[in-house]
């Protein structure tokens, strides 16, 4: 279970760039609830993945990870316990080294690094296994330098890297905005098959509305570092992109006060008929 | 002839230097400069032992961590206290010039009349060759010469070898990923932090190595002798690319020491050609530069050839 308590960050305080970035956020997730953030831009929804990773140390709260009080720990000792996918597909893989040294590396995720031989010949069946199962042809490529691959290739492997070891909790930032449409829709499609196959803790930030409405048992809306909405269950599975979109123009007004208790519930907006244009990005 | 094997010999010592270098430039992409003063590190501190009767396999050993010292106290500037790369080598560099003094209490000090390897090796070569003069085709070369020349060949082919097989182990893995992505060897578990300190330790471990060795060839440690050391590392790394035309880690270790091998035996022509040694490191920072705008000014040349051909 993953328990955000009151997290708050300031980037920038006391300057005129300052930003309130999380505003006394709580969010607690279950075992295995696969949960969906969307904002708008700046709301502090990468931020929030960013303070569970451990990228920066939060101002005030605290983060509890699979029981632990992880609030203090550095990344790369929260990385023990979290598997992450960037929004840069060259984030997540290093270009230089080898599909299996890259897959190896992630193999050991929070293992001390010593002397042993990474790529032993049990591991190395394995990693062809689990690359085979991607249908992407690169079970034959292992030796190749991952840098010679498109994005959305990098991005299944980052997938599959993060997720090697059962983590107690995915975080996927915007990991198919960089990708085209097609090859967005099979990493969309690989992360959903490896989430439900392993049953993850995940929480994703996307800016698809798409990826939002069908995907996760649970959809968190943020804006100016607060969760605004949070529809769980049956109210989640009710959702459309166009009730979305309604309630994004809804916070984008100018007097829209993010202390005002949420006025619509999704079933009722979800009956009003779509004037509002889908963006290019968003559309199939 | 002696100078051809005294190019040969210095080639094979000086391309640990290019080896220290190659880890650090190139697979942290961290301009370490400690070098220069780490190199002189290596020999002051392994004349200074040798002086003292100490076993030249233990002084030479010592070199070897002081230099390690030295390299992960810029690592650790770089890292812990976020000081800008180049200038935690420089800092680091300019403290050891005054620590280096102090180790050799002068400026100049000889190991000649001691022990050292050099000693080793030509006791050693006349034992198994049994003869103290050696003709080949002709040309006259003392047992010494040729000792040396053998043990530093081995030397470094052990080094390039157990090099190689390191950086293919989980740590060595880890460090080559550090260099390459921090941010995803972070969000794997490593402590980028430390790899760099580990990485940059090796690297000027290796060339403090080459300090002692440099120093128990030539019979003297001068506290003025690691200055260019970097750029000569950086120039053998790139001839090296330049010959192997590969990042792959095997031909890139192999290429750093072939390139350390032909950087001596030109820096050798050209002297026997008649440059003055004093234009030495000018030449050779000419040289880098030259090496380093290349591949940029060839891409330049070869649009331009495009364009005309369509034009």
């Amino acid at each position: 279970m993953l328990e955000i308590r009151a997290a708050s960050k300031t980037f920038n305080p006391g300057t005129p760039n300052e930003l309130l970035a999380l505003q006394a956020v709580n969010l607690t997730v279950n075992d295995g609830s696969f949960v969906v953030i969307i904002g708008t831009n700046g709301s502090g929804k990468s931020t929030l993945l960013n303070a569970v990773a451990g990228s920066f140390c939060l101002d005030s709260g605290a983060i509890f990870l699979a029981g632990a009080d992880i609030t203090k720990w550095p990344e790369h000792k929260r990385a023990k316990l979290i598997g992450r996918v960037f929004q840069n597909p060259f984030s997540g893989t290093a270009a230089n080294m080898s599909i299996a040294e890259n897959l190896a590396l992630a193999a050991y995720r929070g293992k001390p690094r010593r002397l042993g031989w990474p790529l032993r010949k049990h591991l190395v069946s394995q990693l062809r296994d689990r690359v085979s199962q991607l249908n992407m042809g690169l079970e034959d490529r292992l030796k190749n330098p991952i840098g010679s691959l498109s994005g959305g290739q990098r991005q299944a492997l980052t997938l599959l890297m993060a997720t090697w070891l059962h983590p107690e909790v995915l975080l996927l930032d915007e990991h198919t905005a960089a990708l085209d449409p097609k090859s967005a829709d099979q990493v969309t499609a690989l992360t959903d098959t490896i989430i439900r196959r392993d049953k993850l803790t995940t929480l994703m930030v996307t800016h698809s509305m798409q990826q939002a409405a069908y995907l996760g048992d649970r959809l968190v809306m943020m804006h100016r570092g607060r969760i605004i909405q949070d529809f769980h269950g049956a109210e989640k599975q009710r959702i459309r992109m166009d009730d979305l979109l309604a309630r994004f123009e809804e916070v984008r007004a100018p007097n829209y006060s993010t202390r005002a208790p949420p006025r619509c519930c999704a079933a009722c907006i979800s009956d009003k008929p779509s004037s509002i244009i889908i963006a290019p990005t968003q559309a199939k | 002839m002696s100078l051809l094997l005294g190019a040969l010999t210095l080639g094979f010592i000086f391309s640990l230097v290019a080896l220290g270098v190659f880890i650090s430039f190139r697979i942290f992409a961290f301009p370490d400069i400690t070098a220069d003063g780490s190199s002189t590190l290596g020999a002051a501190l392994a004349a200074m032992l040798l002086l003292h009767n100490v076993n030249p396999v233990l002084a030479t050993s010592a070199a070897f961590a002081g230099g390690f010292l030295a390299g992960t106290l810029t690592g650790t500037l770089a890292t812990k206290f976020k000081i800008n790369g180049l200038l935690a080598g420089i800092l680091v560099m300019t403290g050891l010039y005054s620590i280096n003094l102090h180790i050799m209490g002068r400026s100049n000090i000889s190991v000649l009349g001691s022990s050292t390897l050099s000693t080793y090796a030509e006791r050693l070569g006349i034992a198994l060759a049994r003869v103290h003069n050696l003709n080949v085709m002709g040309w006259d070369i003392t047992a010494l010469e040729a000792s040396l020349l053998v043990a530093s060949f081995l030397f470094i082919v052990l080094a390039g070898c157990v090099m190689y097989v390191f950086f293919q182990t989980n740590l060595g893995t880890a460090m080559r990923a550090t260099g390459d992505n921090n941010e995803m060897v972070r969000a794997l578990g490593v402590n980028d932090e430390n790899m760099i300190i580990l990485g940059l330790g090796l690297s000027n471990g290796l060339i403090a190595l080459a300090g002692a060795f440099i120093a128990q060839y030539q019979g003297f440690s001068d506290v003025q002798m690691g200055i260019g050391m970097v750029v000569w590392g950086l120039a053998s790394v790139i001839i090296g690319e330049a010959l192997v035309g590969t990042r792959q880690l095997g031909l890139s270790i192999t290429g750093a020491v072939m390139g350390s091998v032909l950087f001596r035996l030109l820096v050798a022509i050209a002297l026997r050609l008649g440059l003055n040694p004093n234009d030495l490191k000018l030449v050779t920072a000419l040289f880098v530069f030259l090496a380093l705008i290349a591949p940029g000014l060839l891409k330049k040349l070869n649009i331009l050839k495009l364009q005309s051909s369509h034009a």
